[in-house]
């Protein structure tokens, strides 16, 4: 098991958004993580990426707990993000997009000695040509690929994809879903992923969790998750 | 374009190295002041410009190295160099103490410890009359045996280059991208493995020394260290060039310093309207044009040639 | 000496609680720090002063006008100034920063550093307890103090714009969920805001007149206030008000008077060490 959630509960004001959930992501998996909207998500995401701290319960990576610890601290455990709404540094080259989490994975290396690295991750995202143009200038798709190679940099063990296929087209899909499966298969980094494209949920994930009202669901391989009646309930309302 | 941008330098400081030679003792006391705002608005800028924190403590770092200095000096015969090196490192010293303690609540915090914190400093060099002299003053030797402005506006010329150069040097390594990361967006750059509480700190630390540097040579130049030096209006002063000039930009704060500097001086003709003045023209600039000067010209450089 | 010192660690603590009452709601609400609070509460001590005493009005709706002025003025300085830059935490700090440096120096400009001083309301002196006896006027500044207080504590608790800002002040997202217009109630909490500082102003003034810089160290230990009564919490603001206030005075009596602003930084300095989330703060904001 590489991350497990303990009885995880956070609190905004009034409203209860996650309720004692208990979650597990085997190494080496795509595990997606669904639900409707409002259903805690992100803020479980967050939890875990320690953009957030959980009011009650315990967050676990590679046998070491993790809860609380600062973003940056997470990140150089080994798990790196994507935002659902994007946050690549706009006034900043592709190339220095993505540098930057190179340096800050190896602060002693000097900087020529990252970038080769750095053009490659911009060249297997196919953002090669756009290296020295500033994120800015850059559009949606472009962008979610460039944070996509910028999370890789950090070298992360787990790889938190936070709906990352949004405003892409089918042919655009299929492309990220190989993509995608081809991080875990080459490079064994084991993904969790928000999800609310079905279609590529249910070719690439190993296993669903499914979250509703701050509660889980269940948490099965797809074809049973499409054919539970709680599920289907879940997301077509009473 | 690379060619010229490395010759940029070099003709730059060969223009001022001979610039002061045909002037006068007035313009070139302008011109020493000028420099010593330069550092105080270029290493100010390190803060709000790359790493996004506001201290309002800056003029107060520059009364603590020109004290320090001032007072081992004139109290106890230390020499004003060794002097100078003290009052850095106590800069330094009460900056990563400062810093360490605020900037984990988050930036708010720092405004306001900064601010108070040269309130306090102001409180305590007037009320401590006998060994600072309060608003009277204290005098204090000058660097050199025998007193020259040309001298002055050399040491104080070497001084500034040295602070820009570690500026640059900082900016355009490693740490610097990190900065700049930070300043687009702290959550990315947390998510991303940047330190930015060390970074903040570290910036602090490095910007007060700056400044303590600044003020003890300030000091030194003046002969007579008042608490103009550690005062709010000064620090307005450097906060104005930065905005200004430019923040977040290299360039920015040296334009603002140099042009407000010498405007100030041309206004002070008037009457006593320049700080009012200075401060409707930051507001204008900071609220509309928040890359300052320098980030206008960049804006018309960009649409005459698209 | 005890006595007395008490009484004036009352009065002050009274004023710095309003001040900082205007500071916290303003954090609480649109995470904004108003550099410029005390320079408003000195226009409103140059209003008040201006409209009785210069123009003559009577002193009750000298000092109403004053405050209405400045909130409205609060009004012009949110719209004008912090809503361009919302979300920019930074350049809302630079930007009132800047205000209260060209406020000081209006003032300088149309006031002259002299003192200025609106009228009393009242004159002579009580007999407290027998024991001593103490200016009408504090009294006078103590008592409608704890009045406007308690009255900011009804509204925040009783009514619905108290509602709606507790429920902002704790989650902004959710508040904005639930369809509460923020960028009319940012505008109006910064106007109270103001218009707190302004209500301390006309309070003090007659007791401690008005110079260009006198806001700086009201505004600050203000800030200090909030800082030790936890960002955002109004609760801390009336308690650490009254502590503060207390402290500088038996300080100034029993320490040194030149030093009566440095203890406000001491405790700062040791809140921050010791529990910088404050007295009522939040762990984190």
């Amino acid at each position: 098991m590489l991350l497990e959630g303990r009885k995880i509960s956070k609190r905004f004001g009034g409203v209860q958004a996650l309720s004692e959930v208990d979650f597990h992501v085997e190494a080496g998996s795509i595990t997606a993580l669904i639900g409707p909207n409002g259903a805690g998500k992100t803020t479980l995401f967050n939890i875990v990426a320690g953009a957030i701290k959980p009011s009650s319960g315990q967050t676990v990576f590679e046998g070491r707990e993790i809860t609380g610890l600062p973003a940056d601290e997470i990140c150089r455990r080994g798990i790196a993000r994507t935002f659902q709404i994007v946050r690549p540094f706009a006034t900043m080259t592709c190339l220095e997009n993505v540098l930057v989490a190179a340096v800050n994975r190896h602060p002693r290396r000097p900087r020529a000695a990252l970038e080769p690295g750095a053009r490659d991750l911009l060249a297997q995202v196919g953002l090669a040509d756009l290296a020295g143009q500033e994120a800015r200038h850059l559009n949606v798709v472009q962008k979610k690929l460039l944070e996509l190679a910028r999370a890789l940099a950090t070298e992360p063990r787990l790889l938190l994809l936070d709906e990352v296929l949004g405003g892409l087209n089918t042919q655009e899909i299929l492309q990220a879903v190989e993509q995608i499966r081809r991080l875990r298969d080459r490079a064994g980094i084991t993904i969790l992923w928000i999800e609310h494209v079905m279609g590529a949920i249910m070719q690439a994930a190993d296993r669903v969790i499914v979250l509703d009202q701050g509660r889980v669901l269940t948490a099965a391989p797809p074809r049973e998750v499409v054919s539970d009646p709680r599920v289907i309930r879940a997301y077509l309302g009473e | 374009m690379i060619s010229s941008s490395k010759w940029i330098g070099p003709a730059v400081l060969a223009g001022m190295c001979l610039l002061p030679l045909p002037l006068g003792i007035y313009p070139q006391h302008v011109l020493i002041v000028s420099l010593f705002y330069v550092m105080m608005a270029a290493s100010w800028n390190l803060l709000a410009g790359y790493t996004g924190q506001v201290s309002f403590g800056h003029a107060a770092m520059a009364g603590i190295g020109a004290y320090t200095s001032g007072i081992l000096a004139a109290k106890a015969g230390v020499n004003p160099w060794v002097g100078v090196a003290a009052g850095t490192l106590l800069a330094a010293l009460l900056g990563l103490g400062l810093g360490a303690l605020c900037l984990k609540m988050g930036g708010i915090y720092l405004s306001l410890t900064t601010l108070a914190f040269s309130q306090i400093l102001h409180i305590i060099i007037v009320n401590e009359y006998e060994v600072t002299r309060g608003t009277m003053g204290l005098q204090v030797p000058g660097l050199t045996a025998e007193y020259s402005k040309l001298t002055y506006y050399y040491i104080l010329l070497a001084a500034t280059v040295l602070v820009l150069f570690i500026l640059y040097r900082m900016i355009h390594s490693n740490l610097g991208l990190s900065f700049r990361a930070v300043q687009n967006d702290e959550t990315a750059a947390r998510a991303v493995g940047v330190r930015v509480l060390h970074l903040r700190v570290l910036a602090f630390t490095v910007a007060s020394a700056m400044a303590g540097f600044a003020g003890g040579l300030y000091g030194h130049y003046l002969l007579l260290i008042t608490p103009e030096i550690p005062s709010l209006d000064l620090q307005f002063y450097v906060l104005a060039m930065t905005v200004i000039g430019g923040m977040g930009s290299f360039v920015g704060p040296i334009v603002g310093a140099f042009a407000i500097n010498i405007l100030a001086e041309k206004i002070r003709d008037y009457g006593e309207y320049h700080v009012l003045v200075f401060g409707l023209i930051a507001l204008v600039v900071a609220r509309f044009a928040p890359e300052g000067l320098t980030g206008v010209w960049r804006s018309l450089g960009r649409r005459r040639t698209p | 000496m005890l006595a007395i010192s008490v009484m004036n660690g009352l009065v002050m603590g009274v004023i710095y609680a309003l001040a900082a009452l205007g500071v916290s709601l303003v954090v609480g609400i649109m995470n904004v720090i108003n550099f410029a609070h005390g320079e408003l509460y000195i226009l409103a001590g140059y209003f008040s002063f201006l409209f009785a005493s210069v123009l003559g009005l009577p002193v009750a709706p000298a000092m109403a006008l004053a405050v209405a002025l400045v909130f409205l003025f609060g009004l012009l300085i949110e719209r004008l100034l912090i809503r361009p830059t919302y979300g920019n935490d930074m350049y809302s700090l630079i930007l009132t920063f800047i205000l209260s440096i060209v406020l000081q120096n209006a003032f300088l400009l149309i006031f002259g550093p002299y003192p200025n001083k609106p009228p009393l309301w009242v004159r002579g002196a009580s007999d407290i307890f027998g024991l001593f006896s103490y200016g009408n006027q504090r009294l006078a500044a103590l008592l409608s103090g704890a009045v406007l207080i308690a009255a900011v504590f009804l509204l925040i608790q009783k009514t619905w714009f108290g509602r709606i800002v507790r429920a902002t002040s704790q989650d902004r997202g959710m508040a904005e969920w639930n369809g509460v217009n923020t960028t009319r109630l940012n505008m109006l909490s910064f106007g109270l805001g103001c218009a707190l500082a302004a209500a301390a102003g006309v309070i003090l003034s007659p007791v401690f007149p008005v110079t260009p810089t006198a806001g700086v160290p009201i505004a600050l230990t203000a800030f200090v206030v909030v800082v030790l009564g936890g960002m955002g919490s109004l609760w801390g603001c009336v308690v650490g008000g009254l502590l503060l206030g207390l402290v500088e005075n038996l300080g100034a009596a029993f320490v040194s008077s030149g030093y009566k602003n440095v203890f406000g930084f001491i405790i700062l300095i040791l809140v921050l060490l010791i529990r910088p989330a404050g007295l009522f703060g939040r762990a984190k904001l």
